[in-house]
């Protein structure tokens, strides 16, 4: 229970600690999606049935209607619950193990040396004297520390600051103690003062007290001596007023000197045990032990409880666990304890790595760096150690991530790998996680096959894009391309409009234009489809009107369609090849006779030379057809070449 | 309907040989053309010496192959009806119908330089004499079976 708590305590503590500087990052909207324990084993639970990650808990109906958190020294205070990794901080649920910030802090150490140098042995050494001189303090209770040791302790404190990683932690403590001390050494001077009050007012007592019985012995024998005692009478009661208000003075005056004792001494103890909390709530668990094995020896009026508000959550936090008021010894025991658990946490390490069982070893050191990054245990952890929970924890990143992806294959080859790496990895749910979703991508690309050999198109995107969806990088979406373009080659509707559009055959694709329909779904042959129907329907168009027209006038109508359909043609060479426009053609040729065949003589004749025969015959088509264009154009060309010809 | 006569004698006639049996019928062919030329309102041509014809000039021959119809020598007169002048630079393309043949033209080139007695005026009736003959277009190709107004008169 009590193991638990102080557990709890510390996890919140040190999580406080990151989250004061990186969880506004995180609770910022872009809070990470929860990640499985345990090495990531149970990473699928992290999404939802579309496979989106989750997010974070940010409705907790259990916290719903709770006021926000008190501030303590400007820090909120995080509550940590063991059972799920999470921490709860201002109003927003985080993932420990899935925070992008303590991520990223882990992943800082990790790529750190192990602290070794001269200078931290050096500190760790002066920390550990220290500890040790404080030690006996400690263990023993009748053993009180002189002021001789306290100086040494703060000369020691003064000198750890000055390392660079101390953090100028040592410093705040010595200088708290040094405050402390000033104040104790003011309210001695202070007592010493009350106590020369004390003797000035018994000496204007006794003074008063003599006076009082001159006095008396002077009123029994006024009137033998009246004249004499008169003065003196006077002059002795002017003395005995002035004596009580003497006292009455050094009294006030004492009573100051003790309400300002009294006051100092809360003051300083006030500012020993914020200095205190802070520290702990740092993490420098060290530097607790220290603090709070002098604070005895600072204050010796025995009272360790600390002047917290009891609804406060560092308040909350001591007396939710023991129903008791939180005291100095209290951080003691649970900054003692927080060091034992981080060495235990890195001695954890070491024996899951000895066991290739990294996934423990590394929940382990994340718990041990997340609350005791700058114990001396955690400081000097190995190198290699490092690098190996690295491997691991970057193969752990590269699954989650994949599996943000959803790259189901790259989650797959990582687990293997993961495997390989912790003998006790369990990565059941996560391969069947990831077969699930493989089997239902490549269910949708198979209905989407059946639908592309159905013809239809739309159902055909609608699975290549769900496919697409659940398994972005699913290998058979590119087969199913290559699938596309052979079922495209092989695909004999399609084959045959090829054919037929290769031929001009646009009637036949026209009168069958619902069973070629389906070359619409590739691209090209849309184009070529859409341009036969456009053409086949222009034509019939055009011939309707035609017919119209030519029937207005048995005798130039036919003419005058003739001609058109010969003008048609040469606008568009694809008019010759209809078939339909053809047997126009010889319709109104047939028609037209004496008009065509007169053309038809003019350009033979244009092609001897026989430019006389040419000019007659275009002069002939237009006595048939007197609108003919074909023939006005000969007849113009024809006189140009007779008129700029030399003749004999 | 046209008449051909020559100004020299002979022509296709004399290719024939000088027997009596084609004189004889060279003959009877003058007179029956003859003939038909009275008939058609094709008229001999004053001052022209006389020849006897050959062949008679019909436009259906003359659009099969105009160039037949232009050996050295043949003048043909012709008896028609302007129906378009078509004027290029001086030159001028007058297209003719004949008597009884309204369905066809017979295109005539009177040149810039030929001096006429009378003005042509579209839809009336003249009496063209005219040769047929090739002439040279400017790529230098053949231009074939021309027929050239060499003089006009009013009917």
């Amino acid at each position: 229970m009590k193991t638990r708590f102080i557990g709890t305590i510390l996890s919140a503590l040190a999580i406080g600690a990151w989250s004061e500087a990186q969880m506004p990052v995180s609770s910022g909207g872009g809070a990470p999606a929860p990640q499985p324990s345990g090495g990531g084993s149970a990473l699928p639970s992290s999404f939802d049935a579309s496979g989106s990650a989750a997010k974070p808990q940010q409705n907790d109906p259990t916290r719903q209607g709770e006021t926000p958190p008190p501030q303590l020294l400007g820090m909120e205070m995080p509550l940590m619950d063991p059972s799920t990794d999470t921490v709860s901080y201002n109003g927003g649920v985080f993932d420990v193990g899935n925070n992008a910030a303590v991520r990223a802090r882990f992943e800082k150490y990790l790529q750190q040396l192990p602290d070794d140098s001269a200078e931290s042995k050096r500190y760790r050494k002066l920390i550990n004297d220290i500890l040790k001189e404080t030690q006996r303090g400690g263990r023993d209770s009748r053993y009180v520390i002189g002021s001789e040791t306290l100086i040494r302790v703060g000369k020691s404190l003064y000198k750890a600051n000055e390392f660079p990683g101390d953090g100028g932690q040592s410093g705040v403590l010595a200088s708290a103690m040094v405050s402390a001390l000033d104040v104790q050494r003011a309210n001695l001077s202070r007592s010493g003062q009350n106590a020369k009050l004390d003797a000035d007012i018994n000496e204007l007592v006794h003074k008063m007290d003599r006076e009082n019985a001159k006095n008396a012995w002077a009123a029994r024998n006024f009137e033998k001596h009246k004249i004499k005692y008169t003065n003196e009478m006077k002059d002795s009661r002017t003395m005995l007023e002035t004596s009580k208000a003497n006292v009455a003075e050094k009294k006030a005056e004492k009573a100051a000197n003790k309400v300002a004792s009294e006051a100092n001494l809360l003051a300083a103890k006030v500012n020993y045990q914020s200095i205190l909390v802070s520290i702990f709530l740092q993490r420098r668990f060290d530097h607790v032990v220290i603090g709070s094995r002098v604070y005895r020896h600072l204050f010796k009026d025995g009272d360790v409880k600390l002047n917290v508000d009891e609804d406060s959550q560092v308040g909350k936090a001591f007396s939710k666990g023991t129903g008791m008021p939180p005291t100095v010894n209290a951080l003691d025991s649970a900054a003692s304890n927080a060091r034992r658990e981080i060495d235990q946490s890195i001695e954890a390490v070491h024996n899951a790595l000895a066991c290739n069982r990294l996934g423990e070893a590394t929940q382990q050191l994340i718990a041990a760096v997340a609350i005791g990054e700058y114990m001396q245990s955690v400081a000097t952890f190995p190198a290699e150690a490092r690098r190996r929970i690295a491997q691991y924890w970057t193969l752990r990143k590269r699954a989650y991530t994949a599996l943000n992806a959803r790259d189901y294959a790259t989650v797959e080859e990582v687990a293997a790998k993961m495997k390989e790496m912790d003998v006790d990895f369990d990565n059941s749910l996560l391969l069947t996680y990831t077969t699930g979703k493989k089997r239902q991508s490549d269910l949708a690309i198979r209905n989407a096959m059946k639908a592309l050999q159905a013809g239809d198109e739309e159902k055909f995107n609608t699975y290549i894009a769900e496919a697409g969806m659940i398994w972005p990088r699913n290998p058979n979406l590119d087969k199913g391309a290559e699938m596309l373009n052979k079922i495209d080659a092989g695909d004999p509707v399609k084959e045959e409009f090829r054919n037929l559009y290769k031929i001009g055959e646009f009637r036949r694709i026209a009168a069958e234009r619902e069973r070629f329909k389906v070359v619409n779904m590739d691209p090209e042959l849309a184009k070529q489809y859409e341009e036969v129907i456009t053409l086949v329907m222009k034509i019939d168009g055009l011939l309707g009107q035609l017919k119209g027209l030519a029937q207005q006038d048995v005798t130039l109508g036919p003419c005058m369609a003739y001609e058109k359909l010969i003008e048609w043609q040469k606008e568009d060479e694809r008019y010759a090849r209809d078939k339909e426009m053809m047997i126009a053609l010889k319709d109104y040729e047939s028609q037209a006779h004496d008009f065509v065949q007169a053309l038809r003589d003019a350009k033979r004749s244009e092609e001897r030379g026989e430019y006389g025969s040419a000019l007659s015959c275009y002069y002939r088509a237009q006595c048939k057809y007197p609108g003919s264009g074909i023939a006005k154009e000969g007849i113009r060309r024809v006189s140009d070449v007779i008129v700029k010809a030399t003749y004999p | 309907m046209a008449t051909r006569r020559s100004k020299r004698r002979g022509g296709r006639g004399r290719k024939k040989g000088g027997s009596n049996m084609t004189v004889l019928g060279v003959i009877a062919g003058a007179v029956l053309v003859l003939a038909a030329v009275l008939g058609s309102g094709v008229l001999k041509k004053s001052g022209v010496r006389e020849a006897e014809p050959e062949t008679s000039f019909r436009i259906a021959d003359y659009r099969r192959d105009g160039s037949r119809f232009a050996s050295a020598g043949n003048t043909y007169v012709f008896d028609g009806r302007v129906e378009n002048i078509e004027t290029i630079d001086n030159n001028r393309i007058v297209s003719i119908s004949i008597p009884d043949n309204p369905d066809e033209r017979l295109p005539l080139l009177v040149p810039g330089n030929v001096r006429l007695r009378t003005n042509l005026t579209r839809g009336d009736r003249f009496i063209f004499e005219t040769t047929c003959t090739t002439g040279k277009a400017q790529d230098g190709s053949q231009v074939k079976g021309i027929l050239i107004v060499r003089n006009a008169q009013s009917r």
